[in-house]
Parts: structure tokens; C-alpha cells; sequence
């Protein structure tokens, strides 16, 4: 259904398809017979490469379902999903771990790292699993673009919360992944130390070409984004380009006027 | 009652968590139980055997023993004449009486001259068949012994050794080795736990044991009907005279109950001492589990304080938890422990220790015993943590805890710890340097002791140090996931140093005893090489004394140089301080002896004590009794008259082999013992003739062939056998200490399952952002090994250092030399790791299988 699909502005990926990431008739069901649950509904999605992506929706949805089967989190019960050219629907646990080390990187709501690591630590956490030196340089970039410089020797206690999600956000960002996730990463801020992790992640869509997809339910965060995607009862249901605070808010208080009277 | 119920409720919640600790209470509990039901089952199998075997009263001679047991030094059973027991059979209230002979030092070959005696350590006994023998024995193949070609055996020995009716048998005594042919078998119809009996007529049993005809050991009285034994034994002893024993069937039982009671006591004492080690070890593994659900309830436990309970109220439902424990593990652990019971009597019939099940005797003490351990130590182990969970504040609910924060490990604990292994450490100072042993002893036990608890105070604060440099030396090869175990270890130190402290007592003690016993073995074998100038040594393994034919058959082997006969006789000693020290001993030998073992002497020449009407005495004994060379003293042979000696050496105490020996000759001897009751030999040492040695070794071995209760050794296999001696008593007792390990192991499996389950979100984390399963296995294996090698490190050291101390401390008894055991240490240490990967197979194996998605959303 969706074909929005933008130039990508991604440095040096030129090979690169312009959909990051697309699932194809996914659904995910919970249960069997009577208690059978459906939270993903034949759900075809593209994800822009070099974009923003939120996705929206009321609790129950299904759009953390989404974000999760994308990400190779959780398995779909039937359909595909791509990322990139790869097919990762059907892929066993290593070769998807391998996956979500190499290509993706995560911001989660809370506890994005680990207490035992200092700042610098957890940021290169995930190319050190892989074996891999961090490039010293967008390394640099990375932490000078979040701010963390002085912090960079703190343990996650040591740190505010805002700045633990600037820690995870920089972690999502290091190891250059083709999609970055977040699960509502600003849930747990303030709104000041909120717009400050969005603001980061913008400026990593706007000025390194990386794509972004996150769930969120605040039309604040969505406003954020290149293109808003609504998700109800499993499916998708509506899609808005560049949008702001006031036409999330609004598209949302007619869901919620729809869902009430149907 | 609201306490009560969140208690059940989070027990039963928590049931998994609880598990291990569960399984340590029931172990510690049921070695407890099954220490006790074993030792009372033997105790009621002797008391069943030895009140059915002892006749109303019983007559003995004057030189046996309470318990009836014949035997002296000169290899035959005390006895009276013949006439003794016509005196009994006149005596008021007998019934009947009958005269037995009986001897226990005897050995009893088939006809391949295979020994028939058990090794279990239970007698050989050879007997006349009687009436009495006839209540509790029954002819179960082919008919009772008569005339001097027949013998009886009991079933359980003709079972044992497939002996059949008409097969030969030896038995050998000091009077020679008689042969008869198997008549018949009888069976015991109470619990026999394994002496091998073996049955002549009267006539034979005499001239067989004693060499005499018209003589008795025993007069077995039967009383008439209404007399009792106690009026039975004033008629009879009326009857016979002074000369005589005479006991009643309780004195008799009471006697042998003693006997086998002392031996049970000590074996009982030794394994719930180890017992005692693992419910030690066992407190650990319960302070950490309640440490960590303690923590991993930080904000509930918040809240129940914020909606008003008070820290009694979270503090006794802490403690409510850990008595459930306590009485599950303890309840579980005394049916086990009946189980243990069962087990170690199937494997003491193994042995050769028959015991039945029918016996089994659980006395009601024993299940509240284990259950009172069980409970009391679970509950005190849960002091700690409970009241820790007292002292959260309700601020705690508000909080987000993620996961509780590092716990430091404080001043107050560096400072006490380090009083503590200082003032130990001085202990163990003061115990090498000690020079009388009883003080060092105590230096010794206090020094351990005090290390002991400085080290599991230290021990999270070392924890800190010591994993670090395990890290550096094993994890960093490991990279990231190295970097990660190194510091999941250390994140709680307190945590890591109990788990390690519970694997250290274990460890320090098979340290410890691995450094003496191996000690013990270098010093021996160091002081044979230095002193001993003989070639073979010959000795009875089981104690007996070697008869005057075996003698014979050594000195007519050929290319023999010399051989020297060693007795050991008992004397009463009164020297010129006019003190009487009773009970001593006369080592009487030949000359040669002198040679055979080269013993320093301090005054003197050892050689002129083998002169006649000469002695020698030793160091300690001279200064005590102010005897110098020339002191004349009264030697009172317990077997013989009072000699007159001349002392003419002072051997030196600073020996291993003979230490506080007195030295005469034989010859000596012999001139106040008469020859029919002086002593059998002890020893007996052959020295070849130049470079004939090898033939000589094949030679006396085949020339011993029909005696097998003796063996001949070359210093070779005289120090092997020393060594497998020390070996196999280190491996009974590692066996003993396993349990502790186990529990230790245990612990350490459920430090890693609670880390594990506390740290869910973390892992979650780990796995989302690309750790693979394998690396995350590998991750716990790592922290796994790096507590276990943390544990093995504290508890070797420590052993070592307890060790090295008590061998300075036993130097002053002869163990000159320390022998570090490195092999053995390096071993330990290297088992130690492995143990630490199994220890992390089931954690880590949970922890892989873990969902990502759930183990995020985990709160």
C-alpha cells in the first residue's frame, strides 16, 4: 500500500535499495481457536531509507508488536519481512542475533544499559561483542554529537536519565547500524531532556543519513518525524508526512472518536 | 497472621529460588540422620550378637581380657586346667557347664594357603563347638566338627570364600599349622557383622591353639532354673577361687559393647564432625539466597513498609521464610538420611560388614536432632539478610531499583577482618614456633580458627583483588565478554566472597591435610634412608605377632646375612627418682638391631645396650627420671620377673621411627621371662648378603607363601606402602569432605541461577543488542569460574599455610620435612575451574534459552 519512498541520502550506501526494511502480509497471532489473539493483522509496511518513521497507535495495537518484528526481536507468524535485501522471517536465533549486532541498533524506554560498563563502555558494547574496532573518528563524532564527552568514564548511576538515553542513543548510532529502533525512548523523560534525545536523533536522520524507526504515543515525540504511521487493532490504518504536534494530536482525537463509536 | 501469609506466599512463589538452599539443609541433615540411624544399627546388631553369644557367667582365665577376647603376647589364649571346671560344675544354682577353648590369634588359609580372614578388620576366631555356641548357631550342611580332621565354618565365611564340605583348611597358630577338612557349615542365627569363625572339637581347638590337652579358656555356666546370673556368679567364683574372671552374660555383653562402642563413638564423632562442615558451608549458600531475594524485594518490601509495616514485622517475615525452609530441607533431609543409612550398610556389606536392615534402629532423638539442626542453622544463616530486609527504607517503593545497587564492602569489615587473620596468622606464628606440642596444638587450633573467620570476613574486600587479577590473567583473552564476567563477578563482592568462602573451607582443609600427609610420607622416607640399614621387613598388616615357625622360615632362607628378631614387651619401669612408671614398654631385639636401624644417641653407644642386664632409654624419659649412663632401673616384665638394667645409651627424640623406644636384647629378656610366655616376635628384619638382595626378595617371599597374614617388604615397598597407607586415610577423608564440596558447589550453582534471575533485564539487553547465546553462556561459564577459582585460591592458601604450620608444629615429633604437595595443589586448583563450568551449566543454560522480548519487559 505504502510506496513513500524518498531519495536516499545515506553517505556511500548508493548500492542500497531506498526501503530499508519492508514486511510483506505480516501477521503475528497470540494463542489458538477461541483465544486466539491477532496483534498483527496482514500488515504490509515500507521503511524509507534516510527517514524518520514513527509509529502510533492506542495501547494494544500492535505497534511495539511491529517494531519488534522488524528488529528481529520476536518471530511473525506468517508473512515476510526484509531488512534491506535480507530475508530475516525464518532466520534461527544466531544468524539473527548476528543481525541485530551488525545492521540494528536499540534505544529501549529504560534500563538501555548495562550498570556494570562506564558510558564508553556500553556505546561500543555492541562492536565489541562482534569483534570489531569502533571507528575512532564518527566514534568521536558520535559522542561530541551527543554531548557525552565529559562523561564518557561514568557508570550509567552516575549519569541522568536523560543522559543514559543520550548514552543509548549514541550506543544505536556508533556501530552504524542500517536501522535504528527506539521503543518510546523518550518515555521516561522530561519534556526538556525529551526534546533533547529527539533533537539528536533528527539531526542523525537530517545530517548522517540514518533512518529511524521508533514507537511512541506522544504527539510531541511523533512530530519529530518524517512520516507518522497509525496503527489500530493490528493494522495499519493511516500515514502522515511531515507532520507536527497539533496534526498528530488532531488525527488522533478522531481514532479515538471513530473507535468510541464504532 | 498477614506476616505468616506473604511469607508462605513468597516461599512458595519463590520456590526454585529456594531449591538449592533447600537441597544443602537436606544434605547436611540427612549425612547428620544417616550418621546416627548407622552407628545406632551397629550398636543394636552388637548388642543383639553379644547378648545372644555370652552364657550365664562366664570363667575366664586371669590374663584375658573383659570382653573374653584370648589373646597375650605369646600368641596363645590365657587358660586354666582342666580342673577348674569340675570346681564350677560343684558350685550351688549350675544347671550345666562346659569348658571351651577360643583364640583370636590365629590365621585360617585355604588349601592354596589364600587367607580366609576378613579384611573388614572384624576377628578371626577359632573355637571349640559347644553348647553354647550350639544356641546361636545352627549346622546348616554336613555335621559338627569331631576329631582332629574336621573343622566347622560359619556360612557367611564359606559363602565369602566358596568353601565347600571337604575342602582343606590351615589354621595357624604360634604352635604350628594344623589342617582338617570342612565338616560342616554353620549359619548365625543372629546379625554376625563379619568375624569369620571356624569350629574344632574340644580336644583339637586345645592342642591346636594352645598346644596343650586338659585346658580351657572359658568355663560357659548355665544357671539352674531360678538362680540368677549375679547369685550364679558369687556361687561359682566361690567355687574356683581368686584365680579366675568371672562375669555374668551383662558383664560379658557390657564388656563387648564397650569394646565395639569406643570404635563406633569415634567413627560416629569423625563423620558428624564432617557434618558439621557442610551445614557450615551450607549457612553461606542460605545467607547469600536470602541476601538476594532480600534484594531482588527491595521495593516490595518498601512498600509494605510505606502502607505501615514495621521493620519486626518485614524482619520476622524474612525469618518465617527461612524456618519453612528449615523445616522442609530438615524434614526431607532426616527421610535421606535414612536412606544414607541404608546405603552405607550396603556398602559395609561390601566389605564384608554384614549388617541387616531388620536392625535398623532410628531412635526418636534422631529425627528431632536433624530436625533441630536443620531448622536452628537455617534460621540463623537468615539473621543476617532478614534483618537487612528490616532495615529498607519505605523510600525503597518509590525508588526505581533497576537492579540492587553494588553493595561496597565496608571499613568496619576490612578492619574486623584483618584483626581477625592477624591475630590468627600471630596463632599459627606462635604454633611453628611452639617447643612443647600441646601448647602449639592450641596455638594451632586457635590460628586456624581465627584465619578461618578473618578470611570469610576479608574474603568479599579480597574477592575485589583477587578476581581482578584472575581477570587479567584469564578473561582478558576473552575480550568483551571476559571484560563482563570479570565484572559481574565483582558488582557484588559480598555475594562472590561468600560463595567463594563456602567452595574455601573445603578446599583449606584438603590443602591442609594433603601438606601434612604428604609431610608425613618425605619425613618417613627421608629418616628410612638415613637410618634404616636393612634390607626386608617383615609384618603382619593386621597387628598379629609373627609365629616362631614363620621366624624359622626367614632365617633358613638362603643368601641371608642376618636376621633380627624385634618384641615389644610390657613393663613396669621404676628408676632411681624411686618413681614407678607403669605401663611402658621394652623393645627387646637382637644385637643387630643397632645396625638395622642406625638410632642417634645423645649419651653412649647404642649397641652396648644389647649387652647383658643393659638397656637404653630415650631422651625425654632420661630427663624426666634424671637417668644418666650407668643409672641402674628396675624393670618389671609383666609376663616375667623384675630385672635389674643398666642404662648404656640415651637414644636421641629426634626420630620418627621408634620414637620413646628402650632397647634391651632379647637375650635380656629372656632371663626374667619364662620361655613359654614371652612375647611373640613383632617384627622381624632380614638383611641379604652383599649383592644378593633381588634373590633374596623372591626367595623370603616364597618362603612366606604359607603364611599370608605376613608380608615382606623391601624399603621400597615399605615406603610405598607407607605412602598408600597416608593415601588412602587423605582419601577417606577427601571422600568425607566431598559432602562440604558438594554443598559449596551448590552454592556457587545458586549464586549463578539468582544472579541469573536478578539480572534478567540485563540480559535481555544483551541478547536485543546482538550477544549471542553462545557468548552469553559463555559469560556466566567465565563468572562461574573466576568465583570458583577465587574460592580454590582463599581456601589452598590458607590450607597450605595451616598445613606448613602444623608440620613445623610436628617437627617436634619427627616430621622434619615439609612436602608441598604441588601436584595435588595444582590439581585441586585446576579441578576447581572445571568445577566452576559445571557449576554454570544449568544457569547458563536457562539464562540462553531466556526470551529477549520478555526479558526486557521483566520489571
Amino acid at each position: 500500500m505504502t510506496s513513500a519512498v524518498t531519495i536516499p541520502r545515506h553517505g556511500g550506501t548508493g548500492g542500497r535499495t531506498a526501503v530499508a526494511a519492508r514486511a510483506r502480509q505480516v501477521v503475528k497471532a497470540y494463542g489458538s481457536g477461541e483465544t486466539r489473539v491477532v496483534a498483527l493483522d496482514h500488515v504490509d509496511v515500507d521503511i524509507a531509507r534516510g527517514q524518520f518513521t514513527a509509529i502510533m497507535g492506542p495501547s494494544g495495537s500492535g505497534k511495539s508488536t511491529l517494531m519488534h518484528c522488524l528488529a528481529g526481536l520476536d518471530t511473525v507468524t506468517s508473512g515476510q519481512i526484509h531488512l534491506d535485501e535480507t530475508e530475516i522471517t525464518g532466520l534461527k536465533d544466531k544468524k539473527l542475533t548476528q543481525l541485530r549486532r551488525d545492521r540494528i541498533g536499540f534505544i529501549f524506554q529504560a534500563f538501555n544499559l548495562l550498570p556494570t560498563l562506564n558510558a564508553i563502555e556500553n556505546i561500543t558494547l555492541p562492536m565489541d561483542i562482534a569483534g570489531r574496532k569502533p571507528d575512532k573518528a564518527w566514534l568521536d563524532q558520535v559522542v561530541e554529537t551527543v554531548g557525552l564527552a565529559g562523561r564518557l568514564k561514568h557508570r550509567p548511576t552516575q549519569l541522568s536519565g536523560g543522559q543514559q538515553q543520550r548514552v543509548a542513543v549514541a550506543r544505536a548510532l556508533a556501530a552504524r547500524p542500517e536501522i535504528i529502533f527506539g521503543d518510546e525512548p523518550t518515555g521516561n523523560l522530561d519534556s526538556r531532556a525529551g526534546a533533547e534525545v529527539l533533537g539528536f536523533l533528527r539531526r542523525s536522520v537530517d545530517e548522517l543519513g540514518q533512518t529511524i524507526v521508533m514507537v511512541t504515543h506522544d504527539p510531541v515525540a511523533a512530530s519529530y518525524a518524517d512520516r507518522v504511521l497509525y496503527l489500530a487493532d493490528g493494522r495499519i490504518v493511516d500515514e502522515m508526512y511531515k507532520p507536527t504536534a497539533d496534526t498528530v494530536l488532531d488525527r488522533m482525537k478522531d481514532f479515538d472518536a471513530r473507535g468510541r463509536t464504532s | 497472621m498477614t506476616v505468616m501469609k506473604t511469607s508462605m506466599r513468597n516461599f512458595f512463589a519463590h520456590k526454585g529460588r529456594m531449591a538449592l538452599s533447600a537441597v544443602a539443609v537436606l544434605l547436611s541433615v540427612a549425612f547428620v540422620t544417616g550418621t546416627l540411624v548407622f552407628t545406632d544399627t551397629m550398636n543394636t546388631t552388637f548388642d543383639k550378637l553379644f547378648a545372644a553369644t555370652s552364657s550365664d557367667v562366664t570363667v575366664s582365665a586371669k590374663g584375658a581380657s573383659d570382653t573374653g577376647e584370648t589373646t597375650s603376647g605369646n600368641g596363645k589364649p590365657p587358660v586354666m586346667p582342666a580342673a577348674v571346671l569340675a570346681k564350677v560344675r560343684e558350685a550351688d544354682g549350675v544347671k550345666s557347664a562346659e569348658g571351651t577353648v577360643f583364640s583370636t590369634s590365629v590365621t585360617v588359609v585355604d588349601a592354596d594357603k589364600d587367607n580366609l580372614s576378613p579384611s573388614s578388620g572384624a576377628p578371626t576366631i577359632v573355637g571349640s563347638w559347644n553348647a553354647n555356641e550350639a544356641r546361636t548357631m545352627k549346622v546348616t550342611e554336613g555335621a559338627a566338627p569331631k576329631g582332629s580332621g574336621q573343622v566347622m565354618v560359619d556360612a557367611d565365611t564359606a559363602d565369602k570364600h566358596h568353601l565347600k564340605l571337604g575342602d582343606e583348611i590351615g589354621v595357624i597358630t604360634a604352635v604350628g599349622t594344623h589342617t582338617a577338612k570342612i565338616s560342616g557349615i554353620a549359619a548365625f542365627q543372629v546379625t554376625n557383622p563379619g568375624a569369620a569363625i571356624f569350629y574344632l572339637d574340644t580336644r583339637t581347638a586345645q592342642e591346636t591353639l594352645v598346644g596343650e590337652s586338659n585346658v580351657y579358656t572359658n568355663v560357659n555356666v548355665t544357671a539352674a532354673a531360678g538362680v540368677s546370673d549375679a547369685q550364679l556368679k558369687k556361687n561359682v567364683a566361690a567355687a574356683v577361687g581368686g584365680d579366675y574372671k568371672v562375669q555374668t552374660a551383662k558383664e560379658t555383653a557390657d564388656a563387648n559393647r564397650k569394646d565395639v562402642g569406643e570404635f563406633l563413638n569415634v567413627m560416629k564423632y569423625a563423620m558428624l564432625g564432617f557434618a558439621g562442615i557442610a551445614f557450615l558451608v551450607g549457612i553461606f549458600l542460605i545467607i547469600n539466597t536470602f541476601s538476594m531475594l532480600v534484594a531482588q524485594r527491595t521495593r516490595e518490601i518498601g512498600l509494605m513498609r510505606a502502607i505501615g509495616s514495621s521493620r519486626r514485622q518485614v524482619n520476622r517475615s524474612v525469618l518465617a521464610e527461612a524456618l519453612l525452609l528449615g523445616v522442609v530441607g530438615s524434614i526431607l533431609g532426616v527421610g535421606a538420611g535414612v536412606g544414607i543409612a541404608v546405603g552405607l550398610m550396603k556398602l559395609m556389606g561390601m566389605t564384608g560388614m554384614n549388617l541387616s536392615t531388620d536392625d535398623l534402629t532410628v531412635a526418636w532423638t534422631t529425627p528431632v536432632i536433624g530436625m533441630i539442626l536443620g531448622v536452628v542453622v537455617t534460621v540463623l544463616a537468615a539473621y543476617l539478610p532478614a534483618r537487612r530486609a528490616g532495615k529498607v527504607s519505605p523510600m525503597a517503593a518509590l525508588r526505581d531499583v533497576g537492579a540492587p545497587a553494588d553493595a561496597k564492602a565496608g571499613v568496619v569489615r576490612a578492619v574486623l577482618g584483618l584483626l581477625l587473620t592477624g591475630a590468627g596468622g600471630c596463632g599459627l606464628y606462635l604454633a611453628a614456633a611452639a617447643d612443647k606440642a600441646k601448647e602449639g596444638s592450641l596455638w594451632l587450633g586457635l590460628g586456624v580458627v581465627l584465619t578461618l573467620i578473618g578470611f570469610v570476613v576479608i574474603g568479599p574486600l579480597l574477592a575485589s583483588g583477587v578476581v581482578r587479577v584472575l581477570g587479567a590473567v584469564l578473561l582478558r583473552a576473552f575480550g568483551p565478554v571476559g571484560r563482563m564476567a570479570e565484572r559481574n563477578a565483582l558488582r557484588n563482592p559480598r555475594r562472590t566472597g561468600a560463595t567463594g568462602a563456602a567452595l574455601m573451607i573445603g578446599l583449606a582443609l584438603v590443602a591442609c591435610l594433603s601438606v601434612v600427609g604428604s609431610s608425613m610420607v618425605a619425613s618417613a622416607t627421608d629418616q628410612l634412608d638415613k637410618s634404616v640399614g636393612t634390607d626386608f621387613i617383615i609384618q603382619s598388616d593386621t597387628g598379629q605377632q609373627i609365629t616362631p615357625q614363620a621366624v624359622q622360615a626367614v632365617k633358613s632362607t638362603p643368601g641371608m646375612e642376618r636376621v633380627t628378631e624385634y618384641k615389644v614387651l610390657d613393663a613396669d619401669i621404676r628408676t632411681p627418682d624411686g618413681k614407678t612408671s607403669a605401663k611402658e614398654t621394652i623393645n627387646a631385639a637382637d644385637p643387630t638391631y643397632a645396625t638395622d636401624l642406625r638410632t642417634e644417641t645423645v649419651a653412649g653407644n647404642l649397641a652396648d645396650a644389647y649387652r647383658p642386664d643393659s638397656m637404653s632409654v630415650f631422651e625425654g624419659f632420661a630427663k624426666e627420671h634424671g637417668i644418666k649412663l650407668g643409672s641402674k632401673v628396675d624393670v618389671d616384665f609383666k609376663d616375667g620377673t623384675t630385672a635389674t638394667l643398666t642404662v648404656r645409651a640415651i637414644t636421641s627424640d629426634d626420630v620418627v621411627i621408634d620414637k620413646g623406644a628402650m632397647y634391651a636384647s632379647i637375650a635380656t629378656a629372656a632371663k626374667y621371662v619364662p620361655a613359654d610366655r614371652m612375647p611373640l616376635d613383632q617384627l622381624v628384619f632380614a638383611t641379604a648378603k652383599e649383592g644378593q638382595q633381588d634373590a633374596a626378595y623372591t626367595a623370603l617371599k616364597s618362603a612366606l607363601h604359607d603364611y599370608p597374614q605376613y608380608t615382606v617388604r623391601d624399603q621400597t615397598d615399605y615406603k610405598q606402602a607407607l605412602k598408600d597407607q597416608i593415601g588412602q586415610l587423605l582419601n577417606l577423608i577427601y571422600g568425607l569432605l566431598a559432602l562440604a564440596i558438594v554443598v559449596a558447589v551448590l552454592g556457587v550453582v545458586n549464586t549463578l541461577a539468582l544472579s541469573v534471575v536478578e539480572r534478567t533485564r540485563e540480559i535481555g539487553l544483551m541478547r536485543a543488542i546482538g550477544l549471542s547465546r553462545r557468548q552469553l553462556r559463555r559469560m556466566i561459564r567465565m563468572e562461574s569460574v573466576v568465583i570458583a577459582l577465587f574460592g580454590a585460591l582463599l581456601g589452598l592458601g590458607l590450607g597450605m599455610g595451616w598445613g606448613a604450620t602444623a608440620q613445623q608444629l610436628l617437627a617436634l615429633e619427627g616430621l622434619k620435612v615439609l612436602d608441598i604437595p604441588w601436584p595435588t595443589i595444582i590439581g585441586v586448583f585446576i579441578a576447581s575451574a572445571f568445577v566452576g563450568l559445571f557449576a554454570a551449566l544449568i544457569p547458563a543454560f536457562r539464562a540462553g534459552r531466556m526470551n529477549v522480548l520478555n526479558a526486557i519487559a521483566t520489571d
